[in-house]
């Protein structure tokens, strides 16, 4: 599945980042291939949702490069790094609460010109991949369940036919069925050749669907590698341990 | 009560909605109120004024040209008095300071330039300001059309946040940091809800010309009134700011004539605190609704 030599769709080098003259991230580096899928776990506070963050260009990288699509987008603002086929669904979603399912998938293309043909083709993949969407078109998006919200936020994002999809904590708050359905809604994305970045706490499952994977730690990058090999190795239960609420996500 | 009094209140009340719907406009996307409104009003009035009446510019042409003059004035303010603020942080309130001292300029500038004395408007042909022989009322054809012209402008606003822009404008005010992740430049939205917002200021002058005069002195009287009907609505309640805009009318008409004319400012403020003290979010406020 791997592009044979072909350059990384994501690249990030050496990055430093944080929230103002806070320093989060120290020296990340990350790369991402196309329609691959990326888990990146770490306990709470490891700095995953800033690393997402400086990607969408929502804080600023103080230094490092990253490079996406062939494109030096560090610095660029958010609506630019969206253009560039970027998207970020932020930790909670983040929906317009009070307008419509509709409306917000709607607000997904922002600023993009579609064809009443090409409009129709996307709005159906949407419907496909989650008909609960169509039969809720009406209701504000605040009315709706944590699942359905997450399939919301998806929806809106695939409204671009994004390269790279970065999902933060997408299972968070959901009951079971619900995160099985999301997670399988990730492969099926993972078939349209979208690349998915994928920060989860329940790193067990995060780690079977995903090709590779990497490991933070207090803002830095300790692991990266094939997934199957990240989850038998010991960078991640280094990184989890001592950290009361995690280990039960090891477990098998 | 006398019919003819309310007529009138809501004729004065329907320029006061027209403010607080400007005001409106800009708060939406930006959370910023500009303190220059009523001078931009004031502008509007004068700049069509001179263009009509002293340089005999047909009506529509003064009134394009009037518009997008104006327009241009907001973005201006935008980008030298509210866009540096904001970009050193979002939630900055420098803009009550910046946007008091463009509204002192102007009318500084106008006031050297236009002198004090009023300028007589005429309404655009057929409508006149001459009262019409209406039994209990003596409003004029041009004041009706005002009161129906007004209800028309604030549903076509209120229609314009029913296109894409203006869910994005909604979008922007709910979750900014959430637009932006769905590619929304709340930025050029900014610019264009200052443009725009403007623009319907002078809109707003222009058409209350023919009833108050243009005059350099215009502009406080309608800040005042105008921001107290956006507050009695509801921040960003359009359909709220015209109820409101009624209500102030008709209480400062009626104020006026049961009372001494002295007193119409005082019921005014009496009404407008008694409300905001019951209900800080305004009458029509939801959750929608921000205060400063
Ligand atoms: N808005 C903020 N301002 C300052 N520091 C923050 C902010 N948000 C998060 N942090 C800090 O950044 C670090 C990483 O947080 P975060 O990226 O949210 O971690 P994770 O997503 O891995 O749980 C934490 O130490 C947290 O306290
Ligand atoms: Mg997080």
């Amino acid at each position: 599945m791997k592009a044979p030599g072909g350059p990384p769709l994501l690249s990030v080098r050496n990055l430093d980042a944080g929230y103002g003259h806070v320093r989060v991230l120290q020296n990340v580096s990350l790369s991402v291939d196309a329609g691959r899928i990326v888990a990146l776990v770490g306990r709470n506070g490891a700095g995953k949702s800033t690393l997402l963050r400086t990607l969408s260009g929502l804080n600023r990288a103080a230094s490092g490069e990253i490079t996406f699509d062939g494109q030096n987008i560090a610095g660029l603002r958010p609506h630019a790094i969206v253009a560039a086929g970027l998207l970020h669904v932020a930790e909670g979603r983040r929906l317009f609460r009070r307008q419509s399912v509709a409306d917000n998938i709607e607000l997904g293309r922002y600023g993009l010109r579609l064809g009443a043909e090409q409009h129709r083709q996307r709005m159906d993949r949407i419907h496909e991949l989650f008909p609960v969407l169509q039969e809720k078109k009406d209701l504000p998006a605040g009315g709706l369940s944590g699942g359905q919200q997450q399939m919301l936020a998806i929806a809106q994002a695939m409204m671009r036919e994004p390269k790279l999809l970065m999902l933060d904590e997408p299972s968070l708050g959901l009951a079971p069925v619900l995160v099985d359905q999301v997670l399988s809604a990730i492969l099926t994305l993972r078939a349209q050749r979208v690349a998915i970045l994928l920060v989860e706490q329940m790193v067990e499952r995060a780690l079977e669907i995903a090709d590779e994977a990497c490991v933070m730690q207090n803002g830095r990058m300790i692991a990266s590698g094939p997934a199957n090999e990240i989850a038998t190795g010991d960078a991640l239960r280094a990184a989890f341990m001592g950290d009361h609420g995690a280990p039960g996500h090891l477990q098998s | 009560m006398d019919f003819d009094v309310v007529a009138h209140g809501i004729v004065a009340g329907s320029l006061y909605a027209l403010v607080a719907v400007s005001f409106n406009i800009l708060y939406r996307p930006t959370n910023v109120f500009n303190f220059a409104q009523g001078e931009l009003v004031m502008l509007g009035a004068m700049i069509f004024a001179s263009a009509t009446s002293l340089a005999g510019m047909p009506w529509f042409a003064a009134f394009v040209a009037t518009l997008v003059a104006v327009g241009l004035i907001g973005l201006v303010e935008e980008r030298i008095a509210v866009a540096p603020i904001l970009a050193r942080s979002q939630t900055g309130t420098g803009w009550v300071i910046t946007t008091l001292a463009v509204s002192l300029i102007i009318s500084n500038l106008v006031g050297r330039f236009w002198g004090p004395d009023p300028i007589l408007v005429k309404p655009p042909e057929p409508l006149s300001m001459e009262a019409l022989d209406l039994g209990p009322s003596r409003i004029s054809s041009y004041e009706i059309m005002l009161v129906i012209v007004t209800i028309v402008l604030v549903a076509i606003v209120e229609s314009a946040y029913r296109t894409l822009k203006g869910k994005a404008v909604m979008a922007v005010a709910e979750d900014r940091e959430a637009a932006l992740l769905r590619g929304i430049d709340p930025g050029s939205l900014r610019r264009w809800s200052f443009f725009l917002g403007a623009a319907f200021a002078a809109m707003t002058g222009v058409l209350a010309a023919p009833i108050l005069y243009a005059s350099t002195s215009l502009g406080p009287d309608l800040l005042l009134k105008g921001f107290a009907a956006a507050a009695v609505g509801s921040i960003g309640n359009n359909r709220g700011a015209l109820i409101a805009g009624y209500l102030i009318g008709v209480t400062e008409a009626l104020g006026a004539s049961l009372l001494s004319p002295g007193y119409q400012e005082a019921v005014i403020f009496i009404v407008v605190l008694t409300v905001l003290l019951l209900r800080p979010q305004g009458l029509f406020g939801s959750s929608t609704a921000r205060t400063v």
